[in-house]
């Protein structure tokens, strides 16, 4: 699905991105954990072609990200509020994000009502535009919106990050079922080892733009994970 | 204390995003900053005279006491304009171990480094202590400038206060409007002379030097009232605006146009609903009136079309030339979003040409007014309309590709530089240059009417070539998409 090809992105002299070979296949559900400045939101970028890389491409569905838009179809992204129109009300963004993907306003307000709890009445119909939300209400919209985009690859920067517990948890019964149900490729990054190894069938771990682990699942990763970070 | 905050609020100032990169917009502000200084320095020194060849057999002085109350009318109104209150800056200090009265007095202290209370001495210092201290002696002149000084600070914290209540309860903003309406019509017609109280107050100054404890009184009062609106005030909520409940907004007659139709929409509620496009538009409709000092009678009668199509062109292009020189910027806070959403980079310019054509158009049906003046002024907006869709539009949209910076929709647009590059510049050039040079070989080889013709041929032919236009756009805006995210991450 995504080939990663000896990408690599330096800001002046410090690389923050240089990775020579990462596949992720389809229907995978791949965690990204690393420390702060690891590069892994810029990985994200470049996945996204927000920015450019010095060197190398990234394939998706065989397609160069940067010179194709045909990705932008069916990948949906939510990163941080800069994905959000913060003058509009959650509904007017649903119906925005409905309508660049060809869904009606009925389809999007029948689409919404399976989001109820996830939204906990403090989204639709509040009465305020999106900028006045708090910053974990904000990353639910921006989490539906991805959802509603039916993507087939779903990419989230630290979802669980300003999210309630209860709202977390939800979150990762939602994400399995859609890897489960739709074969949806998932990649997310997190910094809470415990719901990213509930989540991710494979974890990526990062280190001054590097990847220096790839491990599939089992019941040794998080103690894996955690000898790594321990201090 | 109050000297670390002031500190802080230096360097905040130098260290501001906006402070080191924008050398060229620092060094023009710098420069207009200092014109400014010495035009107020010079017409303080010259004003003696000003006054003699204005007013000739009056008393200088008693025209001069005559002027005070005017000008502090108008500071008023002007400094309610334009003004910023010193309020957000003080977030990070509330968790702090500072006394709630230090962080007042901070704000009040810092709000006073103001150009507005620079200017009232630099106008009429040098008259007061040259002019009157001849005439009356120093207690008179010394009790002149006390009396300037303190009315400058009363207005000063007046309009702070009245500004923090205007954001709480917007019947302030009526009331004082109103007042200040009020007021000048009744000097308008004549049922009550400002410059007459003005003169009889201030005359009153020249022998009596301790009356100068009453604008002292005065400036006290109003810091005072204003301390203690803050003190009771000085709560987060309170500051920021008390929001009221948003509904959303459905434009049906934009559905018929699909995703174009949806980007449109957007951008309708951007312009309504942040303050900076807010104040564009209305700045906007004000220009509409530029008509009336474009069109003037003179050159009607003697046939100068070539200066009613400079007017014509800024009339019928003022939106174009207001909202598109941050065409992409207007969305810098949620570029990211919009590049990665599922939307080709062609549909979203041309959703942002249709919004321009629409609303150019608009305004274009409302200037033909105009043709009550002359009906000649209607077929050169015509011209001047075509070119502005035809042509203006492009290099506005052209240099959108180069604009590489990021504004806050949520700050007033009054002396707001924010977003400004080098782009704004060259472009401002473009608009000047490119028209001319369409406009005076015909103008010159055959007439002024030809010249007209040529622009709005030219504009419409690049018109009807829209859709090629985009295609040769979208590849410009592709060369330096990376640079426009990456300037529009910044804030």
């Amino acid at each position: 699905m995504i080939i990663v090809d000896n990408i690599g992105k330096a800001y002046g002299s410090e690389i923050v991105v240089d990775i020579q070979q990462l596949q992720i296949n389809v229907g995978e559900t791949v965690g990204l954990v690393g420390n702060n400045g690891a590069g892994k939101t810029t990985l994200f970028r470049l996945l996204l072609d927000l920015i450019k890389a010095d060197r190398g491409q990234i394939l998706s569905k065989e397609k160069n990200v940067a010179t194709s838009e045909d990705w932008k179809s069916y990948t949906a992204a939510y990163l941080d509020e800069g994905f959000l129109i913060g003058y509009l009300t959650p509904e007017e963004y649903f119906y925005f994000v409905g309508k660049l993907n060809n869904r009606s306003k009925a389809d999007v307000d029948e689409f919404l009502k399976t989001f109820d709890a996830f939204f906990d009445g403090s989204i639709l119909k509040s009465g305020k535009y999106i900028r006045d939300l708090s910053k974990g209400n904000q990353f639910k919209v921006g989490i539906a919106a991805c959802l509603l985009q039916n993507p087939e690859i779903l990419i989230l920067d630290e979802p669980f990050a300003n999210l309630d517990p209860s709202t977390q948890m939800r979150l990762i019964k939602m994400l399995k079922e859609m890897q489960e149900q739709k074969r949806m490729t998932i990649f997310i990054s997190s910094h809470d080892l415990n719901h990213v190894t509930d989540v991710c069938s494979r974890i990526l771990l990062m280190e001054k733009g590097k990847i220096i682990k790839d491990l599939q699942k089992n019941e040794e990763t998080l103690k894996e994970l955690e000898q790594y970070f321990k201090v | 204390m109050l000297f670390t905050l002031l500190s802080h609020e230096w360097k905040s100032f130098w260290r501001s995003r906006s402070a080191g990169k924008s050398l060229a917009v620092q060094i023009f502000l710098g420069f207009i900053g200092l014109y400014l200084l010495m035009v107020a320095i010079s017409v303080g020194i010259f004003l003696k005279t000003f006054i003699e060849k204005g007013f000739p057999g009056q008393d200088t002085i008693l025209v001069f006491c005559g002027f005070i109350l005017y000008y502090f009318f108008v500071d008023i109104l002007f400094r309610f304009f334009v003004q910023e209150l010193p309020t957000l800056s003080i977030q990070p200090y509330l968790g702090q171990n500072i006394r709630r009265s230090q962080l007042i007095q901070f704000l009040n202290v810092r709000s006073i480094f103001n150009f507005f209370n620079l200017l009232p001495l630099l106008l009429f210092l040098p008259f007061t202590i040259v002019t009157i201290t001849a005439k009356y002696g120093a207690a008179a002149s010394a009790n002149f400038f006390i009396s300037i000084f303190a009315l400058t600070l009363f207005n000063h914290f007046l309009v702070l206060f009245v500004k923090r209540k205007t954001i709480v309860n917007s019947w302030w903003l009526v009331i004082f409007f109103v007042a200040i309406a009020v007021l000048g019509l009744c000097d308008y017609f004549k049922l009550f002379s400002l410059s007459h109280v003005s003169t009889i107050v201030f005359s009153k100054f020249l022998f009596h030097p301790w009356l100068c404890i009453v604008p002292i009184a005065m400036a006290v009062l109003s810091y005072l009232n204003n301390y203690r609106f803050l003190y009771k005030n000085l709560y987060l909520e309170d500051i920021e605006r008390k929001s009221k409940r948003k509904e959303g907004a459905d434009y049906t007659f934009l559905d018929r146009f699909g995703t174009i139709g949806e980007l449109i929409a957007v951008d309708v509620k951007l312009l309504l609903r942040n303050k900076r496009p807010r104040s564009m538009l209305i700045l906007s409709t004000i220009f509409l009136f530029y008509g009336f000092l474009f069109y003037k009678p003179q050159y009607l009668t003697n046939g100068d079309w070539g200066f009613i199509l400079m007017g014509a062109i800024i009339i019928t292009g003022l939106f174009i030339m207001n909202y598109g020189q941050f065409l992409f910027a207007w969305q810098s806070s949620h570029f990211d979003g919009l590049m990665s959403s599922n939307l080709h980079a062609s549909t979203y310019i041309k959703s942002k040409f249709l919004l321009l054509i629409a609303v150019s158009t608009i305004i274009f049906l409302l200037s033909t007014l105009y043709g009550f003046m002359a009906w000649q002024i209607v077929l050169i907006q015509i011209a001047a309309f075509l070119y502005n869709i035809g042509i203006n539009m492009l290099i506005v949209a052209y240099f959108a590709t180069r604009s590489y910076k990021a504004i806050d929709i949520d700050r007033k647009a009054a002396f707001n530089y924010q977003g400004t590059s080098a782009a704004q510049w060259f472009y401002m050039l473009a608009v000047m240059i490119v028209p001319t040079a369409i406009y005076l070989p015909f103008s010159l080889l055959i007439n002024k009417w030809a010249g007209i013709a040529a622009l709005g041929i030219a504009g419409l032919i690049s018109f009807l070539l829209q859709d090629w236009w985009i295609g040769i756009l979208t590849k410009e805006f592709f060369k330096r998409k990376y640079l426009i995210l990456q300037g529009f991450r910044e804030k």
